[in-house]
């Protein structure tokens, strides 16, 4: 294991009982310590049980696993130690206060006395919940239940934070809030492992990133490297009028070109040689009677980057 | 240790802040008792202090009507009610009135029921040379709603007072012939019925005398003793409902996915949560016996008694029927999906332990392959260890085998339920 990573994966393979590929078919990963690391994929890519499995929650059937020089076949007790897991689901129990559900969950890290009240008191101060404290959590709204679920991941200062998509369905100014903590956790020297659908936050919180599909990992890597890297080779065109079936043919079997994403007006592709093909589009254009309203070669966001990669049809 | 006791403080939170379901854990059983001891009352034999009334229209007004009525009187099984002056005595009347409910027998006894019995009598020792006396037509109506062995207790009750009646004036009549004439009113002939036992009586061997038997049959209990561990035991079963309930919310809402990812031992997380629901069977069964106890007779019903049995014995029973209702909520948690699949799985298998156990329909009444059937449902081992001691006065000895097999129950669940966990967290 390489001295400055945390994380470090090789060839992890999980196949679900039933299921007729794998959920995850060989997967590398190396997460630097203290890196703030992104996890990218369409739903079903195996983001989730990438996570899982790192988190101890479930065994890969093979590969190997160091978490900071312990391996997670014959050390997973200790591995739990040190890890912090902020599921999908707020993973709170709505009955309970907050205080109460922070006692419990930090209890089970093992902290008891005054070590635990200390921590319960620094997260709900940390999630700005302290007026709140002694409130049933079913009485919470979505993002004061998120914000909750953030900090009990925390009770027992965990060395890695896994977090699985953490601001789905909360209103802007609590994912702001958990943006900044979770900055704040990271300068502090925290790993973070963070997965998410939503592009711009993992642009703006993540060093570097892995895009998974279909249980591989596709493209990895800092993120501006990787925007640099791929959008050299890729074209976006915006028309006056939707491209003709014949005509998308034509564009998807140009020379150099392995890919072609059509979207009403506007196609993306993939070329090895995009000078090139930028010629050869504007043939096909002028053929074709349409106009070419814009061209872009090279000014590529992470989520043209993330659908050029992983394709634009819908998955399971 | 500390991990174990937060596990516990925090189900039992959750468990108090669901009142409404919590209450429906105790008023649930606690209504079940109270209508069963209540309704099945008479339907226990002897024990239940049942009293068929008995309507006797005694148009003989003689020693045959007096005697009849004198016997009836004197059972505890029965209350006497006689035809009033102007009251309906017309047969077929009275027949409506028995078929409808409003009276479980009546006695008919005909006019001059006496003067036949003593020419029939005369006769027999040929004190007359007339032709063969006319039998004298006495008729006993029973309500069809009547078991049969009621039925046989009323008609042997009155035919052992015929039969008394035509000893004594058998009696009379060779008395009159020999010169020694009996001495006493009628009321003492009555008397001399029940008091006199003849030279040997047989009665079928009940079950409450051949306890240590080879041949040990179930226990006959009253209403209240069959329905207090019966349906203590069905609601102890009901708690898979929410215990399974938790388990599936806790997963759906990512709780336990979060408590998996965390260094606390699998153990700790059931027990903890298994605790307060073994403690909540705890208090439901100490409810139950209490309602038996005081409350089932302040409403008419007989209070349970435990005749001599073990305390120690039904804490070890009631324990252990715990334990395996837990241990079976915890493997319908881990098979179920859903709430909403754990609770019709969780209801209906209870409703057919129940039934084959003998709580909705007393082992007794079972016909023999029913009853034989019993023997696969947890809920009928605990149901017989109980009966064992508040019926036979058994004691710890006597259930060690239902608790055993109770407690490896509990132990086979937890087994299966922790297979399939891993087998699904693989």
């Amino acid at each position: 294991m390489a001295h400055d990573c945390i994380i470090e994966a090789q060839g992890l393979v999980k196949t679900y009982p039933g299921a007729d590929r794998p959920a995850v078919a060989g997967i590398d990963l190396r997460i630097k310590k203290g890196a703030f690391y992104g996890v990218l994929g369409p739903n079903g890519a195996g983001k989730t049980t990438t996570l899982s499995i790192c988190s101890g929650l479930m065994r890969p059937d093979s590969g190997l696993l160091d978490i900071a020089g312990l391996d997670i076949r014959k050390d997973l007790t200790e591995i739990k130690g040190i890890i912090g897991l902020v599921p999908q689901e707020t993973a709170v129990y709505p009955t309970l206060t907050a205080r109460e559900n922070l006692l419990y969950f930090g209890a089970m890290q093992g902290l008891s006395g005054d070590r635990l009240k200390t921590r319960v008191d620094y997260c709900l101060d940390v999630a700005r919940l302290t007026p709140l404290a002694d409130k049933r959590v079913e009485t919470f709204s979505g993002g004061l239940k998120r914000r909750l679920s953030l900090v009990a991941g925390l009770i027992h200062e965990p060395k890695i934070l896994f977090l699985d998509e953490p601001t789905v369905g909360i209103d802007p100014q609590s994912r702001l809030f958990i943006y900044e903590s979770l900055k704040k956790m990271n300068s502090s020297g925290m790993t973070i492992v963070y997965t998410s659908h939503y592009m711009e936050e993992v642009e703006t919180l993540c060093a570097e990133i892995s895009i998974i599909d279909r249980g591989v990992i596709i493209a990895e890597g800092r993120v501006d490297d990787m925007v640099i890297r791929h959008s050299g080779s890729v074209i976006e065109v915006r028309l006056n009028a939707p491209p003709p079936e014949a005509l998308r043919q034509k564009v998807s079997a140009l020379p150099h070109v392995s890919g072609a994403l059509f979207d009403a007006k506007t196609f993306t592709v993939k070329s090895a040689k995009p000078q090139q093909t930028i010629g050869d589009i504007m043939r096909l254009m002028e053929e074709s009677n349409l106009n070419i309203l814009s061209l872009c070669h090279g000014g590529l966001s992470l989520e043209k980057l993330f659908i050029s990669l992983t394709g634009a049809k819908l998955r399971e | 240790m500390k991990r174990l006791y937060h596990s516990i403080i925090k189900e039992t939170k959750v468990i108090i802040r669901d009142k409404e379901a919590l209450l429906l854990l105790f008023a649930m059983p606690t209504a079940f008792v109270l209508i069963m001891s209540l309704a099945m009352k008479d339907a226990f034999g002897d024990k239940g202090n049942a009293a068929f009334s008995v309507v006797i229209i005694d148009n003989d007004r003689s020693v045959v009507g007096e005697t009849v009525t004198e016997v009836f009187s004197f059972i505890p099984a029965f209350k006497v009610e006689m035809a009033l002056p102007g009251g309906i005595t017309d047969p077929v009347k009275i027949q409506d009135d028995v078929n409808a409910g409003r009276h479980k027998f009546a006695v008919i006894i005909p006019e001059g029921a006496t003067k036949g019995a003593v020419r029939r009598i005369r006769q027999q020792l040929a004190f007359t040379k007339k032709g063969p006396a006319k039998e004298v037509s006495i008729r006993l109506f029973a309500d069809p709603a009547l078991r049969p062995d009621q039925n046989h207790l009323a008609a042997s009750t009155l035919n052992r007072a015929l039969q008394g009646i035509e000893n004594r004036l058998l009696w009379e009549q060779f008395g009159e012939v020999s010169g020694v004439t009996p001495q006493g009113s009628l009321k003492e002939t009555a008397e001399v019925l029940r008091a006199n036992k003849p030279f040997a009586e047989v009665y079928p061997e009940s079950p409450a005398s051949n306890v240590q038997g080879a041949h040990k049959r179930p226990p006959m209990p009253t209403a209240v003793q069959q329905s207090v561990p019966a349906w203590s035991l069905f609601a102890m079963f009901m708690l898979i409902i929410p215990l399974s309930v938790t388990f599936i919310k806790e997963r759906q809402q990512g709780a336990l996915l979060r408590l998996r990812s965390m260094p606390a031992p699998a153990w700790v997380i059931i027990c903890g949560k298994a605790a307060p629901f073994c403690v909540i069977n705890q208090l439901q069964f100490v409810s139950m016996l209490l309602v038996g106890i005081y409350v089932v007779p302040l409403l008419g019903g007989d209070a349970l008694t435990i005749e001599g049995g073990s305390y120690a014995g039904i804490a070890i029973v009631s324990m252990s029927a715990s334990l395996a209702a837990v241990g079976y909520g915890v493997m319908a948690s881990v098979f179920c999906k859903t709430a909403e699949q754990a609770t019709t799985f969780g209801g209906t298998s209870v409703i057919i332990f129940g039934a084959l156990g003998g709580i909705m329909v007393p082992k007794f009444l079972m016909p023999p392959v029913m009853q034989k059937i019993t023997v696969i449902s947890p809920m009928g081992w605990g149901l017989d260890a109980f009966l064992d001691i508040f019926v036979r006065g058994g004691g710890v000895r006597d259930i060690l085998t239902a608790s055993g097999a109770l407690l490896i129950f509990a132990i086979a669940c937890a087994i299966t339920a922790g297979a399939r966990f891993k087998y699904l967290s693989r």
